[in-house]
């Protein structure tokens, strides 16, 4: 019985345009996510060859003073990206992988932005999550929109219906099939992927792939309910798709508006401005105030004094670059706290709408979310002050440029090392499959079909 | 009216079906909703998009103008900020505006990015969609247009109705307009009192007092949307004329209201951008480095071209040293400087610009064979929120900081002296009254005129797209069978 249920789905020309269609635009965008990779890696081979002809250019050119060398050259940290993040593009198109600082005010620099075609953006990626989340669902829907309702509709359900003992097993069967072809699907694409991107096996994979099936079972589950509610084809086919729309479009939209409206984030112009005012009024306001200031902050400093007959120092310079910093620390805080809030209030929202929710856990297996990027910026503050700290004593004691060893200097990567939760990713899902299985299964008992 | 008198008659009739069907009923009630909701959340957005860049654009201008004396290269790096602003048409249509950068900030020698998009602040939710009365009328409402188009014909057709309307003297082609003309007026109901609103809060916006170039892009912005519609439901009532059964119909539809929305314009615009590729950032920046070393480094004193430039002036002035010269020699080796290196930078930016320009040219070129693709890139180079209106804003924003950072050299030059000031002296400056003379920054988006220059493609596609109907409403009229 079963294997007829299969020759005749998969031997309808539907299902095999349909398949075939899917496994195409899931190549397509295997290649997008393999260009992405490949970019990828060569931007950050160049910023290595890019950052070591820079210093040694700079130093070579600047070599009587450590504190003007300073001033120009920039020391690059990189967001590390994971191969499995060519599946999940995420916001990594937006935001920067590599971030490019000099040790003067971080303000003014942490914020900059990735060069992008603004159209490229709008449209979106054809990455592999977006054919699971958006392509996956439709061929689900046209595969199941009209079981049993077609047979109805053509007369042959009668007959169905006195040739087997159980119609509701006979139902599952057809769905059993059409769930096994597109995990297979799944599967195989995932499996080439793995291949041609290099993808290691390890937990994110693993996620990866069960966040898959389990996506795809949800909209199995969604046309499973709407099936039992057994209604004309034409009724199931503009309410499946209507669903599709508001989980795909119209849902995701709304919550967007909501958390833009909700957490407002005027702190980032307040914070450029701020920072530029506080170190440029330095410049016209007493030396002794900016570096008691200074002191305050970097005790260990206070042994570099400025001396009373030179007008311009390098100690004074730094000092008053990082009054940038310290005076406009509050709005950076804030502007922190909000973008944590954004995430958190979207993370959370998202655990309800499950075609949102694995959108954002996809992203954040492959690091390409905004938890992602918000420790990336952490942590490239965390870079500068180190650069800053190693710097500081030699500029102040004015130490000779060539004593130090310029090559050791060499781009730093940062890792994300965030957990994956199974439960975060899996249980809103499966709770929402069982659900609506559960009153599928009650629709379907209730009237005997 | 005696002319239409049957067509009308059919059109009353669909209207009257569709009314009876609940659930046609909610989502139009709820579709309603929706472009209210848009309207309200595009007007919230604006609002505080224009307030926040109003308000740090005048406090960046007063810190500007309160700056004490000091030397004007001083001034130069203190800088300026370009805030992005929208235009009234934009609380409609969002377009690109949230992957826009906000916030330019313009300094001597350097080219900053535009930064603080609001897609950068924000979880991947975006690249969902945005909810705007844009997404209302082109995505949403086509889909309903087909919902509400896809058993006009063929309903009647499986009905054995349609036999008895052919026969009772009614032709094809009146049929054919009949059914538009029904679904149209059911569309109307949403349209019209959408469009009312929306003149309302434009009109607000703008405190009753509008330009005539804003006046005439709302003006388009509404004929081009009741044209796309219309042409929706003609497509719909064709595609049901020609449908055996009506399941065969919402299918095809179905069909191709994804293509045209969800699945052409993503796919073509990856295309362009998987086959030509653009640079990263630091490739970008690192070239254009490359080449300005390799024009000459004015900070090098044996640099051959400073060098040569530093030769001719002695010898003009028939001096033996930089420090006699009669005006600023760091000065004017600053205006050369920054001459050059603008220059470089944007010869690269041209060529960046030319790579995305590729890269944009499939989905341009798509719009022929999609209407959506065509409005929407009309839409949004009505709004001032398309691609061009980008680039546009990073120009106006890059010849200002070019103004800036030249009108500081050439104060330098004329009023700084050019001797050293020895150590323990006050660093020289100029009276701080100069600073006004440096106007503020202030952002004019596109005219009409530039706008539908721009967009000729989408209008010549829009266009070709309406006698395509025309014609195969005719010969659908000659060549359909009743059954």
């Amino acid at each position: 019985m079963l294997s007829l249920i299969f020759k005749n789905f998969i031997r309808s020309k539907g299902t095999k345009i349909g398949l075939l269609f899917l496994l195409c635009i899931g190549f397509i965008s295997l290649l997008i996510g393999k260009q992405f990779q490949d970019k990828q890696i060569h931007t950050i081979e160049q910023a290595r060859v890019y950052q070591k002809e820079h210093i040694a250019r700079n130093a070579a050119f600047h070599k009587d003073e450590i504190g003007l060398l300073l001033y120009y050259i920039k020391f690059s940290l990189v967001n590390k990206t994971l191969p499995i993040n060519s599946l999940a593009i995420g916001q990594r198109d937006v935001n920067p992988s590599i971030q490019n600082v000099t040790i003067r005010g971080l303000e003014g620099q942490k914020y900059d932005a990735e060069l992008n075609n603004p159209n490229n953006l709008l449209a979106g990626n054809i990455d592999f999550s977006f054919v699971l989340i958006y392509l996956f669902p439709l061929l689900i829907i046209a595969f199941s929109y009209n079981l049993i309702s077609e047979e109805k509709e053509s007369g042959t359900w009668k007959i169905v219906a006195t040739q087997s003992q159980n119609t509701f097993f006979y139902i599952l069967k057809l769905f059993y099939v059409r769930i096994l072809s597109l995990i297979a699907l799944l599967s195989i694409l995932l499996f080439i992927a793995v291949l041609f991107l290099n993808i290691p096996f390890d937990t994110s994979l693993f996620v990866f792939y069960g966040l898959g099936i389990l996506y795809i079972l949800f909209w199995f589950a969604v046309c499973f309910f709407i099936v039992s509610l057994q209604k004309h084809s034409n009724f199931n086919a503009v309410i499946l798709l209507t669903i599709w729309l508001f989980l795909i479009i119209i849902v995701p939209a709304g919550i967007n508006a909501y958390i833009v409206t909700k957490y407002k984030v005027p702190e980032a112009l307040e914070l450029t401005l701020k920072q530029r005012n506080a170190y440029h009024e330095k410049w016209d306001t007493d030396k002794n105030e900016t570096m008691e200031k200074f002191y305050k902050h970097y005790p260990q400093f206070r042994t570099y004094k400025i001396p009373a007959d030179k007008e311009f120092t390098w100690l004074w310079y730094y000092a008053m670059q990082q009054m940038g910093d310290d005076e406009s620390a509050v709005q950076s805080r804030e502007l922190e706290s909000k973008l944590q809030q954004r995430n958190l209030a979207s993370q959370s929202i998202a655990q309800f709408i499950p075609t949102l929710h694995t959108q954002l856990q996809l992203n954040e297996i492959a690091h390409a979310d905004l938890g992602n990027q918000l420790l990336f910026l952490k942590e490239t503050s965390k870079f500068h002050e180190k650069l800053r700290l190693y710097f500081y004593p030699k500029i102040f004691d004015n130490a000779p440029v060539n004593a130090e060893n310029w090559e050791k200097f060499k781009v730093e990567t940062f890792s994300d090392n965030t957990k994956i939760s199974f439960a975060k990713a899996f249980v809103p899902l499966l709770l929402f499959n069982l659900l609506l299985i559960g009153f599928g299964w009650f629709n379907f008992t209730r009237k005997t079909v | 009216m005696n002319i239409l008198h049957s067509e009308l008659l059919i059109a009353k009739h669909l209207r009257h079906s569709v009314f009876k069907n609940t659930a046609v009923f909610i989502i139009t009630l709820f579709i309603g909703i929706l472009l209210l909701y848009a309207t309200f959340s595009g007007w919230e957005n604006y609002k505080s998009q224009n307030e926040t860049s109003e308000k740090y654009q005048h406090e960046s201008r007063e810190d500007w103008l309160k700056n004490p004396d000091k030397n004007p290269h001083r001034m130069a790096h203190y800088g300026n900020f370009a805030f992005r602003k929208s235009t009234p048409l934009s609380v409609f249509e969002f377009g690109m505006e949230p992957f826009f950068g906000n916030a330019i900030f313009l300094e001597a020698h350097k080219q900053n990015t535009a930064n603080f998009s609001e897609a950068g602040f924000s979880n991947s939710m975006l690249r969902f969609g945005e909810i705007s009365i844009a997404l209302v009328l082109q995505v949403l409402l086509p889909l309903l247009i087909f919902f509400l188009g896809f058993n006009s014909i063929a309903y009647e057709r499986e009905n054995g109705t349609l036999k008895i309307l052919l026969t009772q003297g009614i032709n094809w082609k009146q049929l054919l307009i009949g059914k538009t003309l029904g679904i149209a007026s059911v569309i109307m109901m949403l349209f019209v009192p959408a469009i009312v609103i929306l003149i309302f809060v434009w009109l607000l916006l703008q405190d009753f007092s509008i330009t005539a170039d804003q006046t005439f892009k709302m003006i388009l912005f509404v004929l081009f949307h009741l044209v796309y519609l219309l042409f929706f439901c003609v497509i719909a009532v064709l595609v049901s004329a020609i449908s055996k059964t009506s399941k065969k119909a919402l299918i095809t539809l179905i069909g191709i209201w994804l293509l045209f929305t969800i699945i052409l314009p993503r796919t073509t615009q990856a295309i362009g951008a998987y086959i030509y590729e653009a640079p990263s950032k630091i490739q970008f920046t690192s070239d254009i480095e490359k080449d300005i070393l390799k024009q000459g480094d004015s900070h090098n004193p044996n640099d051959p071209h400073y060098k040569a430039i530093k030769d001719s002036l002695l010898s003009a002035y028939k001096v033996d040293s930089v420090q006699k010269l009669p005006f600023n020699y760091s000065g004017f080796i600053m205006t050369e400087g920054e001459k050059i290196s603008s220059r470089i930078y944007n010869e690269h930016l041209a060529e960046l610009l030319q790579v995305y320009k590729k890269q944009n040219s499939f989905s341009k070129t798509v719009s022929f064979l999609n209407p959506y693709i065509a409005m929407k890139n009309l839409s949004m180079g009505l709004s001032n929120t398309d691609y061009e209106s980008y680039v546009d804003f990073q120009q106006q924003a890059e010849d200002y900081r070019y103004m800036m950072a030249q009108k500081m050299n050439a104060l330098q030059i004329k009023y700084i002296s050019n001797k050293k000031p020895s150590a323990g002296d006050k660093p020289y400056s100029i009276s701080k009254e100069h600073w006004a003379d440096v106007e503020d920054f202030h952002y004019e988006p596109k005219k009409i005129g530039t706008v539908l220059e721009n967009e000729i493609i989408s209008i010549i596609s829009i266009f070709l797209w309406i006698t395509l109907l025309f014609i195969l409403i005719r010969i659908a009229a000659q060549k359909l069978k009743a059954i």
